[in-house]
């Protein structure tokens, strides 16, 4: 990389791409109060394509605590996000909780599984981490279809028009509602991300741990600790979604919202805009969320994002692996592609 | 009482498929070998193969079999050329190259799968062929449908063609050698590029013609692929990643399992026992249960 100059030739690339320089207070402070405002302004359908995009954006950051900050590939964070709905609508279908009732049962069994899970999975490195957790999430979906208690390849139906803690909401939950609380999980997520990641010393563990694992142990990081925290908290806050997203759309199926789908958006959007970054997931959320959203409503095709996304995922890893961040910040410019061209075309001569 | 006919003949059926699902697996242990990479793609160069029989075969006279030399010079062809791509990801300067080199072969089997179902929608094919009907018979145990005599036939050959070249020619050396150490292999004077391309080729060309086969036996859909990526992965992980004479084992335990589990308990289970399978291995012993694989993918 040409910019090996600028840094010093220090540190790991992913430290040079930790994020953009932070803005200023007063304008974090002004997108929070347009957030709040936007459905005023916005009609019911544009409100609850909001909603989706701040869904995405919670959820590329979860995917980015463990991909992105911690470097384990977790090809099966989608589960804790299917498992987080399933057990909502049986919380409140087969057990008559109320919602809040069914979202905190989906929290604690997202944090009780993804323990479970956890400890003799992480104990696999690279590629085995990779297709173990992808194999961990196929299971949980085949599993789901063969049960009863989640309707099985019937799909589940939560119910309508009942209020949060039992309390009706006024005029039912609408999309506004879900905007709301979306937008609270959403902003909650990033926050702790920010706080955690990037302010407390717990991510300087979680960045030592990423970059050398041997290295961390030896500072006396109990890494194996510190990868189960990283991994039981972004699981957790994929299935707080995988609830809020239950109860939204009212109607859940196995194969939907355990779908691979799920979990290669998240790694996608994590991707595209910066791993390991607080902006970057964001970036990336939106860009793909809105991609998806706009080409099947506009070329009426529902799987034309599929290729469009794959493209996007091998173009970003062959010429700006540091994503959107990478090249607002200058380390991707077109030197480094042009670079990358050269290296790549060397490797065409095969005589 | 069991009936030892059915039990003989589900067994049998079973061995036929393993040997086609071992030709899978063996490219796919290479590619892992000389690229260091797992791919995700493997899956859907199986449901590419399978299309283009059921694309092709009508201007071979609904010939499907005839379909099978072309799609492996084409398949041949495509994974020559994908092969520097994924070099490049995996080498270089990069940062996490194999995470990195996961992500791409991630995206050329969205992008793959995706483009499938966007261009030919997602309903189900078939691959015809008029050569491959009716059964051969066993006397005392059943009737096989000629298709699966032939196509384990075909894997078998297939696999005996490709040990040979691997084993017994210079090329099949030179992949050897970068398999067993690339940075010493080009200081031998190997040409990286050449032999990788190669060998990633015929793994791509294995893999479609495997396609051809299972579209022949079942049908070709643009979703299919998923199944045949978690049936490679899970022969590598029994064999233990990289290892080649493991494949051969475990593909055929795979053949066998799937078919005992179909006939003998459901066939909405396979899917699942197959993952908890390779989950549980991967935890209990990740270089196999034959305890050959490398450790070289962390």
């Amino acid at each position: 990389m040409s910019t090996d100059e600028e840094s010093g030739g220090h540190g790991t690339y992913l430290d040079r791409v930790r994020g953009l320089s932070e803005p200023p207070l007063w304008v974090v402070g002004l997108i929070l109060v347009a957030l709040v405002l936007l459905p005023i302004w916005l009609g019911p359908f544009w409100t609850r394509i909001a909603l989706g995009a701040l869904m995405w954006i919670g959820l590329a950051q979860s995917w980015n605590m463990i991909g992105g900050y911690a470097g384990y590939l977790d090809f099966g964070h989608g589960a804790y996000f299917g498992v987080g709905a399933l057990v909502t609508g049986i919380g409140m279908n087969t057990l008559g909780y109320p919602f809040l009732g069914g979202f905190a049962l989906a929290g604690v069994v997202g944090a009780v599984l993804a323990y479970v899970i956890a400890v003799p999975t992480l104990r696999l490195r690279g590629a085995y981490f990779a297709i173990a957790t992808w194999a961990f999430a196929e299971a949980t979906k085949q599993l789901a279809l063969v049960l009863d208690i989640t309707g099985g390849t019937f799909g589940m139906s939560l119910p309508t028009g009942e209020g949060t803690i039992g309390l009706p909401i006024p005029g039912g939950p609408s999309e506004t509602f879900f905007y709301y609380a979306m937008l609270v999980l959403a902003v909650g997520t990033v926050t702790l991300a920010y706080v955690l990641f990037e302010r407390r010393e717990f991510g300087y563990r979680v960045k030592a741990l990423r970059d050398n694992q041997d290295a961390a142990e030896a500072l006396g990081i109990d890494t194996t600790r510190v990868k189960r925290q990283v991994y039981v908290l972004s699981c957790v806050i994929a299935a707080l979604f995988g609830s809020v997203h239950a109860f939204f759309i009212t109607f859940i199926h196995p194969t939907d919202v355990l779908a691979a789908i799920v979990t290669d958006q998240m790694v996608i959007m994590a991707l595209l805009g910066g791993l390991g970054t607080i902006t970057g997931p964001i970036l990336g959320g939106i860009a793909v969320f809105l991609l998806q959203r706009l080409s099947s409503l506009f070329l009426g095709q529902t799987t034309f994002y599929l290729p469009l996304i794959g493209g996007i995922i091998m173009l970003v890893v062959l010429f700006a692996p540091s994503g959107i961040v990478g090249i607002l910040r200058g380390e991707t410019t077109s030197t480094d592609v042009r670079t990358n061209l050269r290296e790549l075309a060397d490797r065409f001569q095969f005589r | 009482m069991v009936d030892v006919g059915l039990l003989l003949q589900t067994v049998i059926n079973g061995l036929l498929l393993g040997g086609i699902y071992v030709s899978i697996g063996v490219g796919f242990s290479l590619a892992f070998g000389v690229l260091e990479v797992i791919d995700f793609a493997v899956g859907e160069y199986v449901m590419l193969g399978a299309f283009a029989g059921a694309l092709l075969a009508p201007t071979f006279g609904s010939e499907g079999v005839f379909v099978i030399p072309l799609v492996f010079l084409a398949f041949f062809g495509v994974g020559f050329l994908i092969q520097p791509f994924i070099h490049h990801v995996t080498s270089g300067d990069r940062p996490m190259p194999v995470l990195m080199g996961l992500v791409f072969t991630f995206g050329l089997a969205i992008f793959v799968r995706g483009s499938v179902l966007t261009l030919f929608g997602p309903n189900n094919r078939n691959v015809p062929s008029d050569l491959l009907v009716g059964g051969v018979t066993i006397p005392g145990i059943g009737i096989f449908p000629t298709v699966r005599v032939v196509t384990a036939a075909v894997g078998v050959f297939a696999l005996a063609v490709f040990m040979y070249y691997l084993y017994n020619t210079r090329g099949g050396m030179a992949i050897r050698a970068i398999a067993e150490d690339r940075t010493n292999a080009r200081l031998m004077g190997i040409n990286i590029n050449r032999y990788q391309s190669i060998a990633y080729g015929a793994y791509a060309g294995m893999t479609a013609t495997a396609g051809v086969f299972i579209g022949l036996i079942f049908t070709a859909n643009p979703g299919m692929g998923l199944q045949y990526t978690a049936f490679a992965f899970f022969m590598v992980v029994l064999a233990g990643l990289g290892y080649l004479p493991g494949v051969i084992v475990s593909g055929v335990v795979l053949g066998l399992a799937q078919s005992l589990t179909a006939v003998y308990w459901s066939g909405e289970v396979v899917l699942f026992v197959l993952f908890a399978l390779i989950y549980v291995v991967l935890l209990v012993s990740p270089s196999g249960i034959l305890g050959k694989g490398g450790e070289h993918a962390s």
